[in-house]
């Protein structure tokens, strides 16, 4: 929001500063030349906001390398505040702090146990997070927001888990609220896969396209659609939970309540199970580590995983026609032991187009992907206030 | 049960072991196995035992009856040093550490290494380099001294120092109790690390979140017996609260084979 009489020159660079700074935060971190992309502005204005900002302390630049070459990168400075990324996994907790520019600062991992306790999750999360900003000298007041992402479909409106029994002992919680209650930071909270996407298309292997759909294979399976740079959420944060599509009617039953649901015969329990005759008893973690090692049943189970989830995301392309689908979670770190049979399913069930061929790509960011959405999530929705200057009279709302 | 993947890897096999001081049983008849790759924890109340086993499988008390197995071989192991040389090390309830030494001195205290020339500093801090890294531990240095140290960071050190001997079974004994949660997270991760090496653990706890977080089974030992023994991808913290009390008798004994 501008507010200074509109069709006035410098409303006009107000405006634009706006937009810069706005551009600089929804990606975390940019290029000068990929500012000027992102906002349609010339490199020299771009230029010439980038120093009024820095001038005014509300950025701060660096040098890096863009495709070999020197570049200036923007961020929003470090003073502006720190950011806090919260991933709830089925068997741990990760709590990173990052300034403004997506940089973790420090972070911490707490394994949890298979179907941890709300109460416990949040007392941790806190407790972690606190000790992370001690340990950098800072304190919650210096927190913008904290993201949070879960393994479960979450309803944005009252910021808890809108299916129920996908993550027993959290249904009916106001996740946001207890956690702002406790932080005294605002929080926001979403899907794992919808924070993953958002992380892989603003950050990762999506970075080039508008259309992506992300697929997080892991204990669950579920997929974030990203349309036209946007993460589509549905009605009730549902959209993408590929993991209770039925792929198999006579199959087992699920959590969610249905039966036969890809989760049931794809998802981590379902892989440990059926190695289980052979191997004993194995972890998620345990199987993709063997499976990527070239153990033949571990290999073996991942594979047909692959092929299983593909049949349901080559589905998902045909709705939304993505440019790349980008394939991340614990069963990507295999490589093509998963990617392989994925994609070749899915080449198989989407009818090619004589545009471009559907790219099916491993993830960029492997495990921080969660995180690092969860932050963009929290920057995206935090209010930073640019300071007053005499001649620029903005406010970014 | 010949070559069935449950028997595979058993690295320690403990059957039938009692021990009593004096008129105390503080363990009657008790089994245990731990195989290659598996964090077995052992829980129950004060003087349930568990200190007692954990000692017996290091070779610091010797039992009145039962057998210990290491690698599928009954062994005696009179003293620490001869559990030691079977690869079982352990970390006491109370540490051991020395304060005015440095992380590397306490790594190899007892057992430096000697070079021609007398002790090969050189090559401990190599060595506590090394093993400090693949347990992906926070400390700053090897040379910082350990009353510089956390509680967690000290606890750390103290796992780093079972690896030096290279071994197949590493016993922890209440390695989380004084520790805030930060720090029990780092310890967690190390035990996990210990796993992912290979290793088999014995993890003593009171703490059921700890432990479900970690142990890939849990036995529960009550008034010196096996009360239970639990997968913990199926179990609840209340059904071991259950077990450890005595509340309930143990739903399954799961015949560990
Ligand atoms: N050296 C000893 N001499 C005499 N009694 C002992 C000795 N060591 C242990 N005991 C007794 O054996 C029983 C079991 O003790 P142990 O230390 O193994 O229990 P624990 O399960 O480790 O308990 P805690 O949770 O308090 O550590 C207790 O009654 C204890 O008093
Ligand atoms: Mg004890
Ligand atoms: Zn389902």
């Amino acid at each position: 929001m501008v507010r200074k009489a509109p069709g006035s020159q410098s409303s006009l660079r107000a405006a634009n500063k706006a937009l810069v700074l706005q551009t600089v935060q929804r990606w975390g971190g940019l290029t000068q030349i990929e500012l000027a992309a992102a906002t349609g502005l010339s490199p020299a204005s771009v230029s010439t906001i980038v120093r009024d900002l820095f001038a005014a302390g509300v950025v701060e630049t660096a040098t890096t390398t863009r495709n070999g070459r020197r570049a200036q990168l923007v961020t929003v400075s470090r003073r502006m505040g720190l950011a806090v990324g919260i991933q709830f996994g089925r068997r741990h907790v990760h709590v990173v702090l990052a300034d403004f520019a997506l940089h973790p600062i420090a972070e911490h991992t707490l394994p949890l146990p298979f179907e941890h306790r709300v109460d416990t999750g949040l007392d941790r999360a806190t407790v972690l997070m606190a000790d992370l900003l001690e340990r950098v000298g800072a304190s919650f007041d210096d927190v913008a927001g904290v993201g949070v992402a879960v393994p479960a479909p979450v309803e944005a409106g009252t910021g808890s888990i809108s299916v129920a029994g996908v993550m027993p002992g959290w249904d009916g919680v106001d996740i946001a609220q207890t956690l702002s209650k406790r932080t005294g930071r605002p929080v926001y909270v979403d899907n794992d896969a919808n924070v993953g996407a958002l992380a892989e298309s603003a950050l990762g292997a999506g970075r080039q396209v508008r259309d992506v759909v992300y697929v997080r294979a892991s204990y669950g399976v579920s997929a974030g659609v990203v349309v036209s740079g946007n993460v589509h959420r549905g009605y009730a944060g549902v959209a993408g939970e590929i993991g209770h599509v039925m792929v198999d009617p006579q199959g087992r039953m699920c959590r969610c309540g249905n039966r036969g649901c890809l989760d049931t015969v794809a998802g981590g329990a379902a892989l440990a199970e059926s190695v289980r005759p052979v191997l004993g008893s194995l972890t998620l973690t345990d199987v993709v580590r063997r499976a990527g090692d070239g153990e033949p049943a571990c290999a073996r189970v991942v594979a047909d995983a692959g092929a299983q989830v593909g049949a349901v995301v080559a589905v998902v392309a045909m709705v939304v026609n993505p440019q790349v689908v980008v394939v991340g979670g614990e069963l990507a770190e295999t490589g093509e032991v998963f990617l392989g049979p994925l994609r070749e399913r899915i080449g198989h069930r989407v009818v090619g187009n004589s545009v471009a061929p559907l790219e099916i790509v491993p993830a960029e960011l492997g495990s921080r992907a969660e995180v690092m959405g969860a932050m963009l999530l929290a920057l995206q929705a935090t209010e930073v206030s640019v300071p007053v200057s005499p001649e620029t009279a903005v406010e970014v709302v | 049960m010949g070559t069935s993947p449950e028997s595979v890897d058993v690295l320690l096999s403990l059957q039938g072991i009692t021990k009593c001081f004096g008129a105390v049983e503080a363990l009657v008849d008790v089994d245990l196995q731990v195989r290659s790759h598996e964090v077995v924890a052992v829980v129950g109340d004060n003087a349930a035992g568990k200190s007692t086993l954990a000692k017996i499988v290091a070779g610091v008390l010797s039992p009145d009856a039962g057998v210990v197995e290491l690698g599928g071989h009954p062994v005696v192991l009179p003293n620490p040093a001869a559990a030691r040389a079977q690869g079982v090390e352990m970390v006491f309830q109370d540490l051991a550490l020395c304060d005015n030494l440095d992380v590397t001195s306490n790594l190899f205290l007892g057992r430096e290494l000697r070079g021609p020339f007398g002790r090969d500093d050189a090559r401990m801090e190599e060595i506590a380099v090394q093993v400090l890294d693949s347990l992906a531990s926070r400390i700053p240095s090897a040379r910082t001294p350990l009353r510089e140290l956390s509680a967690g960071q000290r606890q750390a050190v103290a796992i780093a120092r079972t690896l030096i001997g290279q071994p197949r079974v590493v016993v922890l004994d209440e390695p989380t109790a004084a520790l805030s949660i930060p720090q029990t997270a780092e310890v967690l991760i190390h035990v996990q690390r210990l796993r992912d090496l290979g290793l088999g653990v014995v993890f003593i706890s009171h703490s059921m979140t700890d432990v479900l977080a970690v142990a890939d089974r849990v036995e529960v030992l009550r008034h010196g017996r096996n009360h239970g023994s639990f997968d913990t991808a199926t179990t609840s913290q209340e059904e071991l609260i259950g077990a450890m009390t005595g509340a309930r008798v143990a739903p399954r004994r799961l015949q560990v084979v």
